[in-house]
């Protein structure tokens, strides 16, 4: 009785996720991507994005201290920050990295600081929300292949 | 030869992209190299690499994409090069089929995308 209680906490969580935009398809390719030889291959991708995540924003951080700014530095990282959240559905960072990247482009760096606080806001929210649905799963135990109804 | 594996070369500078991908192309009977810039491309195949498939990034620090596409067209490179980026600017676009790519898939890449592509050069294993 339990065990599908969470299940569909599980479920609900997910959906959730996906109606208010943390997430896009991209994290139902990943998930898909999990098998027997990769078991944990979603939660691997999804830790390995926030550690290097985590650097990518170190470094913004410290770029954008600089004076002069140096707008491709900044571009570049950005750039990075945009194509991992990119690679594990993470959509509403990814926007918010695109508006910072707009930003860059017009050299404009009060707009990139204020939009980076965004990106930051964004990173944290997810994090906790995806390091919630991990501790569920992993009370769950192995779970069958994703189905995109999020059951 | 029928049972060789058939090599794929991802020039691709983000490390989650590469993870990703790297399994998108073991699923589908592909083995992978992964080069982090257009340079480390170039350089392998002068190294006398050859492949058949090439997915390459548009921007990566060093050598980018379009010209990484146009030095291994001049070095006699005959695989399919499929450009990859979340750009989809038509500009960029023709850009790399200048360069001499094949095609040019919107990042980031999917399941279905690379059975395409796959399917089209022929490089899906068989049943």
């Amino acid at each position: 009785m339990e065990y599908s209680s969470l299940h569909r906490q599980l479920a609900t969580m997910k959906k959730s996720f996906f109606d208010q935009g943390f997430l896009d398809e991209q994290f139902f390719q990943i998930e898909e991507l999990q098998d027997d030889v990769s078991p944990n291959f979603v939660e691997e991708v999804v830790t390995l994005f926030f550690k290097d995540s985590l650097r990518l924003m170190g470094n913004i951080d410290h770029a954008l201290e600089k004076f002069p700014q140096d707008f491709d530095r900044l571009d570049s990282l950005i750039h990075q920050l945009k194509g991992s959240a990119s690679s594990i559905g993470a959509a509403k960072m990814k926007n918010e990295c695109t508006v910072f990247r707009d930003f860059c482009d017009k050299e404009n760096q009060e707009g990139c600081i204020r939009s980076f606080q965004k990106v930051k806001k964004e990173h944290a929210c997810l994090r906790q929300k995806l390091e919630n649905y991990f501790q569920l799963l992993r009370q769950v135990g192995p779970v069958a292949k994703a189905t995109r109804s999020g059951n | 030869m029928a049972n060789s594996m058939l090599l794929a070369l991802l020039v691709e500078d983000n490390a989650i992209a590469r993870v990703v991908v790297s399994k998108l192309m073991v699923e589908q009977g592909m083995a992978l190299e992964e080069a982090e810039n257009g340079k480390a491309a170039v350089e392998s195949v002068k190294g006398g690499k050859s492949y058949d498939l090439i997915l390459m990034d548009r921007e990566m620090p060093v050598m980018d994409g379009h010209e990484a596409t146009k030095q291994l067209r001049l070095l006699g490179v005959k695989a399919p090069i499929v450009a990859l980026s979340a750009d989809t600017q038509q500009c960029h676009k023709d850009l790399f089929l200048q360069a001499g790519a094949d095609e040019f898939i919107e990042k980031p890449l999917t399941k279905d995308k690379l059975a395409q592509i796959l399917t089209k050069y022929g490089l899906r294993r068989g049943p």
